[in-house]
């Protein structure tokens, strides 16, 4: 199965320049790979102890391979470009595999497994031919990490460019207006998501659907979400994410906040000292030496005298 | 007319060395208070206290104690069983059933019952009578406990339960409790005397559930499991002697933060809150360290707790921080307004703490001339009407429960400018002496043991801060304190010049104003300063009764010549361009009382380019202000330069330039016709903080710098206050603001940007103006105007936005709410108070609240409506958080929907009872709401009698100046004509029981109330009835509770002055000097009554209004045996002719008002 899924990579994307061929190359191609299939399909069925097969039989568990690759390669494509980007990772077909109900903790050891058969790499011969009309000067050879199996580069018109310059100062712009329509597009659809499916107020009577206001809901611990907005949470988190990107432009700043925020250490140890050597000591260690009354641990019940027997037949008062 | 000056002629008291003098006749030494039983559920407490008390005097037959809302149950002295008596006036200040709504007369009213509870003046609600069995023992003046057992049932006021309605237990469900209230207001939750005069040292215990903390004061010395280990209990104790009144408790699932600075710190917060809790805590130890360093004095309670709630009363709340009390309220609250001032001053700069100084003083100054004085130390040496001292007000300013919220806090402010004002007499190191003196004398009087007059030095009175201050200074600062505390008003400049260009001498003439209302007369040093080309020099002038102009001679030769420099006041030296300048004038600018070191407003004429000048180029912030606000009236190209400038100068106060935003704004719009270049501030925005490659799009939020914040924050808001020449906003500057927010990017900010956001918001509405209106068309969105479609576009978003990922404190929604009943108002949107009321609703965090709350009252008055009175009246009474409750009172009263000279729909006589039921007996539980109350119906009505109300023609009208009363021959009598004679008449006697109503001593009662008596004929009846009246005490201790008649007092020995002889069960109160003269008090016991008392009758409806029985109890002159031999008699209408106005009669002491549910044996 594990090898079956890493050739599945090649498949998918042989799929895609295989389809761009013409038909006879194309069809040599397409055979190539399903011999490949039913190879492994035959390996895997003596793998599972299997003597013989019927060529119909070994002919749909083929279909059935091809179809979950394909899926696969369909579904975790789906998966890239849903977050914006153009190459699948990792991720995205683990994704996919959970998606189709497929147990991915298992295939770490199933890739391991010691019976499982070897099989050796497709038969590069007949590699689809493009077509003569396009042909437009000489490929490029793969270099050499790349295996010969892969598919060629495009022909070398496609690398032809002509460079249109903007200025640079107009892309900052339109990033930032991008950025910012971007938002708040993303925004305004999901306020109104949110007030579609929810109950809204309206600052027209006449009308309740060009301003829909998300109705006041009342909390039962109202200063939570005051005190503690998700707002911040967010901002926390997005400030982790683009660290990175802005240690470039930001260095300023940061090395002010730095120089602020060791000033402010060193003004608070030196106060420390002043105030009370032995504090400066606790700091650093343990924190028993604290001596308040409201750490202390709660005292069991002893026998009460006198004076809070009263106190004990109060309650019965209420 | 009560009296908090109250001398106890006859009381034989042991006098204190010096100081302060007790006006009760025991000292307490110490009190335990134990609360066994907090049930969160049923919002209910069940404790008990005890107190321990020594006689002063040899007679004492009865203890009066505060107490408010509990209920007692019980009450032992040493182990006996002690009869008592619950009389509250305050429930219910007014009883009669009149119809005379008449402010003047319900202030007296309020201020006479308050006094009677006053435990200042001896008074408390809660009686005791010492049982006859302990009389030798009290005559030995030996030590009495006294034990109370009480409980609370969902307390209204004093503690306040916050029980939200989520799953899980109480602790889960982050349940607390705690003590609020407004001045000393103990009282409300447990007995005690509810004194800041009364110290004593404590034990404090309370036993709560294991999962909850209970936090008080004094140190906690042990926590214990209970026998089934299910709750726990906290003691504590308190032994630096401290006022009940400073007694607080917070009890609550805490989560505990020790101070990593100071172990002996320890805060508290709310499940959750702990990462907030330590950031807003990390600073605390520094301001520590600063008030120890800066008073040279240890803090004198071994621990400091700060606790922090939900639904808070006020935003801080301190209790038994100090060990000082104040008997002089201003000293207290100026010394710690001070030291604040010092502590802003040390960590914010200079710059801010003058600003700070400044505002103050605005403010004060502002109110005071509004109102008519503030008045900080009160000497009610008169007593007559025309001698009160805040006869301008609408309530009495005798007791810190009758004042009104806005004069406390004002109050608050003018003690510590007065406070600076000393210090600037004596200076700060002499000031500090003083404190540490007073302190140190504090610490070293606490550590004694009992002794009362060594305890009585933890107080602060005005006395004896003077003379420590001329003790330590050597300085008389008499004047100073005669005219700042001791009398009210403020000193108002009108200053202008010449300058006489012969002579070379500047001739500065300075006007008084003080004959309007809030003012007085000043004379003594005012400094002037003045800023030549030489240099800046400084004169001081003596302001004397009638001279006006001052001759300033000048220093400098008129001609600027060379390119000189010109020295300023802070030794630098600058380069100024003097081409603006009068030519043969070497001034550059004036300045008078530039320290600010008298209470006042300046108004000062000089030339424009002065100003400018002063703008540029004086360093004080102050001056720098002042002259913002004078450039105002002077729409020139020049001022506009001038204030740009500032706005751009990087070194000048963010402040200052926060305010030249506006009026720079405010000048654009005077030139709107001349103005030439872009809209005011908006290339210089652009400069600063717009991107430099495309000018329209700002830069990405980067808030390290706060002066560059609060000036990118508040620009937009003042741009939009632009105008074009049709008075609308002009396109270009809504477009500009529309893309402030639209290219808002915050996410490299290492700061929140909530409320710049929020600031944008504001932006945006202040940017609208009235919708164009044809035919008052409905407002629909077809023919909504396009700009405001995009501001609403914005809201919508900004508001829907927070529902899903709020900011703090919900800083956007509050301005969202804003912007839109701006629209409304605008006539953009139809008016409509539904979404404001659905976020003013409980459960909605606080600021939202109040914000929505801000709209409807708004929206009552613009579009006044009754319903919305209706709900907001509603919710006064009715919601859960006082603070709420407390500023809708307040908002209503600065924004109100009709005032008393205003015809308007909602004036009926429906709204005047309703609101008079809310002040007479609505309010009862919670002091600053009652005040609240009295300053809204002020507003709305005035003094008198309100308008709206039908003529009082059923009435008997009795004009004391000519003597005459007029009797309407029309009246009819009350159907309970029998009753209604003891509630109109102030001669009988509500009196149970033999036992005197101890609250009578306020009551001028010998007087008839002439505004109350519109019955004539049951003023007769009275008259008749008293002869009949059985004189046989006890009697009603034999009848039935629900008996109206109970109320019958069962003797009439000395009614009508005279004197019957009493037991020694007595004891006299006799008050002197209030002009208005007064029977003296005394309160009598008759022997038979002497035996147990059995029954006090109350009625369970005592307080509804359609209860005609009221009942204004007479005052009895009796003698005491033992101790008094004479008494001066005073005929009850000897004085009455004295005084100018109707008798507003005052009715709180009636006794109708006993709630004590049980009583003894």
């Amino acid at each position: 199965m594990a090898d079956a899924a890493a050739t599945a990579g090649a498949g998918g994307s042989g799929t895609r320049s295989g389809s761009k061929q013409s038909t006879n190359p194309a069809d040599n191609y397409h055979l190539a790979r399903r011999r490949t299939l039913q190879v492994v399909v035959s390996s895997l069925l003596t793998e599972a102890g299997f003597e013989s097969a019927e060529k119909a039989s070994v002919e749909t568990l083929t279909e059935m391979l091809q179809s979950y690759i394909s899926e696969i390669g369909r579904s975790a494509k789906s998966y890239c470009e849903h977050t914006a980007r153009t190459q699948p990772t990792l991720s995205d077909i683990v994704v996919t595999l959970v998606e189709m109900g497929f147990n991915v903790d298992t295939l770490p050891a199933y890739a391991k497994r010691s019976q499982r058969m070897v099989i050796t790499a497709p038969p590069v011969t007949n590699q689809p031919v493009t077509p003569k009309a396009l042909t437009a000067g000489q490929n490029r050879p793969h270099p050499p990490h790349i295996p010969s199996h892969f598919p060629e580069f495009p022909d070398p018109h496609t690398y032809i460019k002509t460079p249109t310059y903007r200025e640079p100062v107009s892309d900052y712009q339109v990033l930032r207006e991008k950025a910012a329509s971007q938002r708040r597009d993303v925004e305004r659809a999901l306020t109104r998501f949110m007030a579609k499916t929810g109950e809204t107020q309206s600052l027209f009577k006449d009308d309740v659907s060009t301003f829909p206001l998300i109705a006041a809901r009342p909390f039962t611990i109202p200063y939570l979400t005051a005190l503690l907005p998700s707002e911040l949470e967010m901002q926390q988190m997005e400030e982790t994410d683009s660290s990175e990107q802005d240690e470039q432009t930001d260095t300023e700043n940061l090395a002010l906040h730095i120089s602020m925020e060791d000033s402010g250490a060193e003004k608070e140890n030196t106060s420390v000292l002043q105030q009370n050597p032995s504090l400066s000591g606790s700091r650093n260690g343990e924190e028993n030496i604290i001596d308040n009354p409201y750490l202390r641990p709660v005292k069991k019940p002893k026998i009460r005298r006198k004076k809070h027997g009263i106190l004990l037949c109060c309650p019965g008062w209420s | 007319m009560p009296l908090t000056g109250v001398e106890p002629a006859r009381m034989n008291r042991k006098k204190g060395d010096k100081g302060f003098e007790s006006p009760r006749p025991y000292k307490l030494t110490h009190q335990v208070v134990c609360i066994n039983n907090i049930n969160f559920q049923r919002k209910s407490v069940v404790g008990f206290v005890e107190l321990t008390i020594f006689p002063t005097v040899a007679n004492l037959n009865r203890i009066k104690l505060n107490s408010k809302q509990c209920r007692i149950y019980r009450v032992r002295i040493n182990d006996l069983e002690a009869a008592f008596i619950y009389n509250d006036p305050t429930l219910e200040v007014c009883h009669s059933e009149s119809k005379q709504r008449n402010l003047n007369y319900f202030s007296n009213a309020y201020a006479a019952a308050v006094s009677a509870v006053d435990p200042d003046a001896g008074n408390g609600e809660l009686c005791i009578k010492v049982p006859s069995e302990l009389w030798k023992h009290v005559d030995e003046l030996k030590v009495l406990k006294i034990h109370i057992n009480f409980s609370l049932d969902q307390p209204k006021g004093g503690l306040h339960f916050v029980v939200p309605s989520v799953e899980g237990s109480m602790a889960e469900r982050g349940a607390h409790v705690f003590s609020c209230g407004y001045q000393n207001s103990t009282r409300f939750w447990f007995p005690c005397v509810d004194s800041y005069s009364e110290l004593c040292t404590w034990k404090l215990e309370f036993t709560v559930d294991a999962a909850m903390v209970a936090v008080s004061n004094g140190d906690l010395v042990e926590t214990v499991y209970t026998h089934d280990m299910r709750k726990k209990t906290f003691h504590y104790m308190l032994t630096i002697p401290t006022a009940a009144s400073n007694i607080s408790l917070a009890i609550g699932p805490f989560e505990i933060l020790v101070d990593p600075y100071m172990h002996e710190v320890t805060h508290f917060c709310l499940p959750q809150l702990l990462p907030l809790l330590k950031h807003t805590t990390s600073y605390l130890h520094e301001v520590f360290e600063f008030y120890e360093e800066i008073l040279t004095c240890r803090y004198p309670y071994s621990c400091f707790k700060t606790v922090f709630i939900d639904e808070a009363y006020v935003e801080v709340a301190a209790y038994a921080s100090m060990s000082i009390f104040r008997s002089d309220e201003w000293v207290l609250k100026g010394i710690s307004g001070y030291i604040y001032g010092l502590w802003m001053k040390k960590t914010f700069g200079v710059n801010e703490y003058r600003h700070w100084i400044k505002e103050e003083l605005d403010k004060i100054v502002a109110y005071e001339l509004k109102t008519g004085g503030v008045l900080l130390h009160p000497i009610f040496g008169g007593g007559k009407e025309k001698d009160n001292p805040a006869s301008h007000l609408h309530f009495s300013i005798k007791h810190p429960h009758t004042l009104s919220w806005e004069y406390y806090s004002m109050f608050q402010c003018k003690a510590h400018l007065v406070m600076r004002l000393i210090e600037n007499r004596i200076s700060m190191e002499f000031m500090l002496q003083v404190f540490n003196k007073l302190l140190s004398l504090a610490s070293t009087a606490s550590s004694q043991k009992f002794q009362s007059h060594m305890w009585s030095q933890m107080l602060v009175s005005t006395s004896g801060f003077l003379k420590s201050i001329s003790n330590v200074s050597g300085k008389d600062i008499q004047p100073l304190i005669k005219q700042w505390v001791d009398q009210s008003g403020v000193v108002k400049f009108y200053g202008s010049f010449a300058f006489n260009r012969k002579r070379n001498v500047l001739e500065l003439e300075i006007k008084q104003d003080y004959t309007s209302p809030g003012t007085q007369k000043y004379v003594g040093p005012l400094k002037v300063t003045v800023q030549e080309l030489d240099g800046s020099f400084n004169h001081t002038l003596q302001i004397e009764e009638n001279s006006l102009k001052h001759d300033i001679p000048c220093h400098s030769k008129s001609r600027r010549n060379k390119k000189k420099k010109i020295p300023l006041m802070n030794g630098e030296e600058v380069d100024m361009d003097l081409s603006a300048m009068d030519a043969d004038s070497p001034l550059l600018w004036i300045r008078i009382d530039p320290d600010m070191s008298v209470l006042r407003k300046v108004e000062f004429e000089q030339a424009d380019f002065m100003w400018q000048y002063q703008l540029r180029y004086e360093r004080d912030v102050v001056a720098q202000q002042e002259s913002i606000l004078a450039l105002e009236k002077f729409p020139t190209p020049a001022s506009r330069l001038a204030l740009t400038d500032i706005l751009e100068q990087e070194q000048c106060f963010y402040r200052v330039r926060m305010s030249a935003c506006f009026c720079l704004a405010k000048i654009a719009n005077s030139m709107v016709s001349t103005w030439t270049g872009p809209p005011a501030m908006k290339s210089l925005f652009t400069r600063m903080f717009c991107c430099k490659s495309c000018p329209n799009i700002v830069k990405t939020n980067n808030f390290m710098s706060f002066q560059s914040y609060f000036l990118q924050k508040t620009m937009p808001v003042a741009m939009a206050l632009l105008r074009d020449v049709h008075n609308l906003c002009p396109k270009e500057v809504l477009t500009f603001i529309l893309d402030l927010i639209k290219y808002n990017d915050n996410r490299k900010n290492k700061f929140s940007d909530n409320y710049y956001r929020a600031e944008m918001i504001d932006a945006l509405a202040n940017s609208v103006t009235p919708a164009v209106s044809v035919n008052n068309e409905v407002r629909t969105l077809d023919n909504l105007n396009p700009d405001v479609r995009l501001i609403l576009e914005e809201i919508t978003r900004f508001l829907n936005m927070e529902k899903l990922l709020p900011s703090y404190r919900h800083t956007i929604t509050v301005s969202c709410l804003r912007a839109i009943r701006v629209l409304q108002k605008n006539g953009h949107v139809p008016s409509d108070p539904a979404l404001f009321k659905s976020y003013a609703e409980y459960g909605h965090f606080v600021d939202i609240r109040i914000a929505a709350l801000e709209a409807v009252v708004d929206y009552t008055k613009v579009d006044r409506s009754y319903e919305e009175l209706q709900w907001l009246l509603n919710m006064i009474q009715n919601d859960p958080v006082p603070y709420v409750r407390h500023k809708i009172l307040n908002m209503l009263t600065k924004n109100p929907p009709f005032t008393k000279n205003m015809e308007s729909p909602l004036c009926n006589e429906a709204l005047v009872d309703q609101l008079w039921k809310l002040m007479n007996s609505g309010t009862s539980h919670d002091w600053r709401l009652r005040c609240g109350a009295v300053d809204l119906y002020f507003t709305l009505f005035g003094l008198s009698r309100p308008s709206c109300l039908p003529l009082p023609e059923l009435g008997l009208v009795l004009n004391l100046k000519e003597k005459k009363a007029v009797l309407n021959p029309t009246i009819i009598p009350e159907s309970v004509a029998g009753n209604q004679e003891a509630a109109n008449n102030p001669s009988s006697h509500p009196q149970l029981v033999g036992f005197q109503n101890p609250f009578s001593s306020s009551q001028d009662e010998e007087e008839i109330d002439m505004d109350t008596v519109h019955d004539s004929q049951a003023f007769i009846s009275h008259h008749l009835n008293m002869l009949e009246r059985p004189s046989t005490p006890g009697l009603s201790k034999y009848r039935p509770a629900s008996s109206r008649s109970a109320l019958i007092p069962q003797h009439s020995a000395g009614c009508d002055s005279t004197p019957t002889t009493k037991p020694q069960w007595s004891l006299e109160l006799a008050r002197k000097g209030t002009g208005k003269e007064q029977a003296p008090l005394e309160m009598s016991m008759h022997p038979a009554a002497s035996a147990p008392l059995s029954v006090f009758t109350k009625e369970s409806t005592a307080s509804k209004h359609s209860d005609h029985h009221h009942h204004h109890h007479h005052e009895h002159k009796k003698k005491k045996k033992k101790h008094k031999h004479k008494h001066k008699h005073k005929h009850k209408h000897d004085s009455k002719e004295k005084d100018k106005e109707p008798f507003t009669f005052s009715s709180p002491a009636s006794g109708r008002s006993i709630r004590s549910p049980s009583l003894s044996d």
